[in-house]
């Protein structure tokens, strides 16, 4: 277990390594300068911002000052918006991609864990059809789909939420139920197939045999069980939450992370892109490590397989 | 004597039922399988339309994706319009009269003679006689000269632009087509990507085993940890968003890790087998074990998983172009058209409708697709 842990940390720490390599490239291949834009300054004042800046140091130096100041989660002053660091973005930001990411999970694991048994339970019946049916339009039709149409019925027709913004929480509705359609679909199938495989198994049927009523054997017997699957993927579920939030906050307008991330994107905001960036794999991966050992520890049979 | 026709000799059909049917193919078998489906085989069916629909498209209309006429911005499939001397106008959404013909094709734009503010109306002169576009209602109404007001008399389909144009007057109907071709060209890519990179990276990955699997597949551990998406983003900021070619070039990078670790899973437990013993012993190559043995034996993953990625890249692409990432204007993509209709939602839902929905039904054909195949490569997963 202890090795587990430490192999994973270390997974962890050379992809988020990786990350910062990569975005650190990238800012140096993109062509001109932080100061090659606008105004033509003289040579020796460029030469000044340059060794200011230690524009001129060795790629590998440079990287070392970009490491250093990463470590320190310092992300440095955005491009765009004047006198805003990356810093202060994220931290405008991420409450509200946060609050929309965790009403979004907990309202899919409210809703697609029961509907799942449901239609387990129902197996083979029209309620199971129905289910399997939902699940597959909300797996195949895309988050910015059902954000609009969303959008476009409940919100401008009948005028039951607010068209945009997150003043108040009835603002997360549209973009909640927006954002889970695809994880909602996923958690249902998944809650749904595990359960009907554990019903199959034999020490379900000595429940049964037991005498205990078919509620007891699924809800004290079956779940159990059921569930380990459905706790795997809620790390990149949750990874994926955030992910949908970038098209969900455009469409409401809402001010979180995602859209900051689109339009630092699109004002070529660089400093912010690396920031964003870097940020969103820390976050990422972070959720998947602790989701990773949270099922170590709920089920022992796998120590055993590593 | 009485032999209920016992001893009779059965006839030729009888004879012929009697007889067996020669043994099913593998392929044979998985066709009847995934034909069996009704939603698998709909899904094929959809496919190939949308394929030849996208293919045909520079033949339906001699138009271009970047067609554009600011004269006609806007335009419903239906057109409502008022009838004069019988003639008969469509008023457009920026306050204009255009002419229609009776076979419903939008003609010339009248030209606007005063606009009166106080009244809140433009004058226009049809045939001699003056006739007044008051804005102070909504939606606005044609009047006559003396003020009464001449109702909606007949509806036409929009010849001119069979399912409208958008707000800046370019066809809907050919940008759909174009748009559909590049989801498709994705589709294409990713397949492409998955086969050739996917197999060989997973075949090599598992075909070595030991340490250089290992470090194989913490590359696409530490690929796959990250949403997709981020990656895709950052190679597309990486070639300065040069448009469709920056997303190929996004999916070709990333989008086979899947494929990767299913075909080593494959690999790894193909490769104990004793018919892989039993060709090493005599003496058979690597390549050869590798082509003959353990890729044909995993084609089924293969194609599964080949499939199964497809709607997810045509999902990605649609979502980048969404967010002002992919193909650049004035080329069309399903998710740029979604995204340039959000700003025009309130009057003229149907420009997101129309691309939201060929979104859909392309995500649609393939995952039954995907789903029909699996279920007929899959044993246990048929019902």
């Amino acid at each position: 277990m202890f090795f587990y842990i430490l192999k994973r940390l270390g997974l962890m720490a050379v992809t988020l390594f990786m990350v910062l390599l990569l975005t650190f490239l990238l800012m140096h291949a993109i062509p001109g300068g932080p100061y090659s834009a606008g105004k033509r300054l003289p040579p020796a004042v460029m030469e000044a911002i340059e060794a200011k800046y230690h524009l001129n140091d060795p790629l590998a130096a440079q990287f070392f000052d970009f490491l250093k100041r990463i470590v320190r989660l310092d992300f440095g002053p955005s491009f765009k918006y004047e006198g805003m660091s990356v810093n202060e973005l994220i931290a405008k930001g991420f409450p509200v991609s946060a609050t929309l990411g965790v009403f979004s999970m907990l309202f899919v694991l409210a809703v697609g864990i029961p509907l799942g048994v449901f239609a387990a339970v129902k197996k083979g019946k029209w309620q199971d059809a129905g289910v399997t049916f939902l699940t597959t339009l909300g797996v195949t039709i895309p988050s910015f789909v059902t954000a609009t149409v969303l959008l476009y019925f409940l919100a401008f027709k009948l005028g039951w939420f607010p068209i945009f913004g997150a003043d108040s929480l009835k603002g997360y509705i549209l973009p909640m139920l927006a954002l889970s359609g695809y994880s909602l679909a996923y958690i249902t199938r998944l809650t749904r197939s595990s359960l009907l495989d554990v019903l199959r198994s034999d020490y379900i049927r000595s429940a049964r045999v037991k005498g205990l009523s078919e509620g007891k054997v699924i809800a004290r017997h079956g779940m159990r069980n059921a569930l380990i699957p459905v706790v795997t993927v809620v790390g990149p579920l949750f990874a994926g939450l955030l992910m949908g939030s970038f098209v969900v906050e455009r469409i409401f307008a809402m001010p979180g992370m995602g859209r900051f991330f689109v339009q630092s994107i699109t004002n070529r905001d660089y400093t912010a892109i690396v920031g964003f960036t870097i940020f969103y794999a820390a976050v990422l991966v972070t959720l998947v490590f602790v989701v990773d050992i949270l099922y170590c520890v709920i089920d022992p049979r796998i120590k055993l397989e590593r | 004597m009485e032999t209920n026709g016992l001893w009779d000799k059965i006839s030729p059909q009888l004879r012929q039922a009697e007889k067996l049917a020669g043994s099913a193919t593998y392929f044979g078998e998985m066709v009847y399988q995934f034909s069996r489906r009704k939603t698998a085989a709909a899904g094929l069916v959809a496919v190939i339309i949308l394929v030849l629909i996208s293919a045909l498209g520079p033949v339906i209309s001699d138009r271009q994706y970047d067609y554009q006429n600011l004269a006609h911005v806007n335009t419903p499939l239906m057109l409502d319009t008022v009838e004069i001397d019988g003639q008969y106008y469509y008023i457009t959404s920026n306050m204009k009269v255009t002419q229609v013909s009776p076979e419903g094709e939008l003609l010339n734009t009248l030209e606007r003679v005063g606009d009166d503010s106080v009244q809140k109306r433009f004058s226009f002169e049809i045939s001699g006689n003056v006739y007044y576009l008051n804005y102070k209602y909504n939606p606005p109404r044609l009047e006559s000269g003396d003020g009464t007001v001449l109702s909606k008399s007949r509806l036409f389909f929009n010849k001119t632009y069979p399912l409208g144009s958008d707000s800046l007057g370019r066809d809907i109907f050919i940008r759909l087509i174009y748009g559909m071709r590049i989801s498709l060209t994705v589709a294409f890519i990713a397949t492409l990507v998955n086969l050739l990179i996917g197999v060989l990276y997973g075949c090599a990955a598992g075909y070595a085993g030991g340490g250089a699997d290992m470090v194989m597949m913490r590359v696409v551990d530490m690929i796959s940890s990250i949403p997709l998406t981020l990656y895709v983003i950052l190679i597309m900021v990486l070639f300065n968003n040069g448009g469709f070619i920056s997303i190929v070039l996004a999916l070709g990078f990333v989008y086979w890790v899947d494929m990767a670790r299913v075909v080593r899973g494959q690999i790894l437990s193909l490769k104990q087998q004793d018919f892989i013993l039993a060709a090493k012993t005599m003496g058979s190559g690597s390549g050869y074990i590798l082509r003959r043995h353990l890729i044909a034996n995993a084609v089924g993953p293969i194609i599964v998983t080949a499939t199964m990625q497809i709607p997810a890249a045509i999902f990605t692409e649609a979502f980048m172009s969404f967010i002002g990432l992919g193909v650049t204007a004035p080329m069309a993509s399903l998710g740029t058209m979604c995204s340039d209709a959000l700003e025009g939602l309130r009057s003229a839902p149907y420009q997101l409708a129309i691309p939201a929905a060929a979104i859909c039904v392309i995500m649609f054909a393939f995952n039954f697709v995907g789903d029909g195949l699996r279920d007929a490569f899959d044993p246990h997963m048929r019902k």
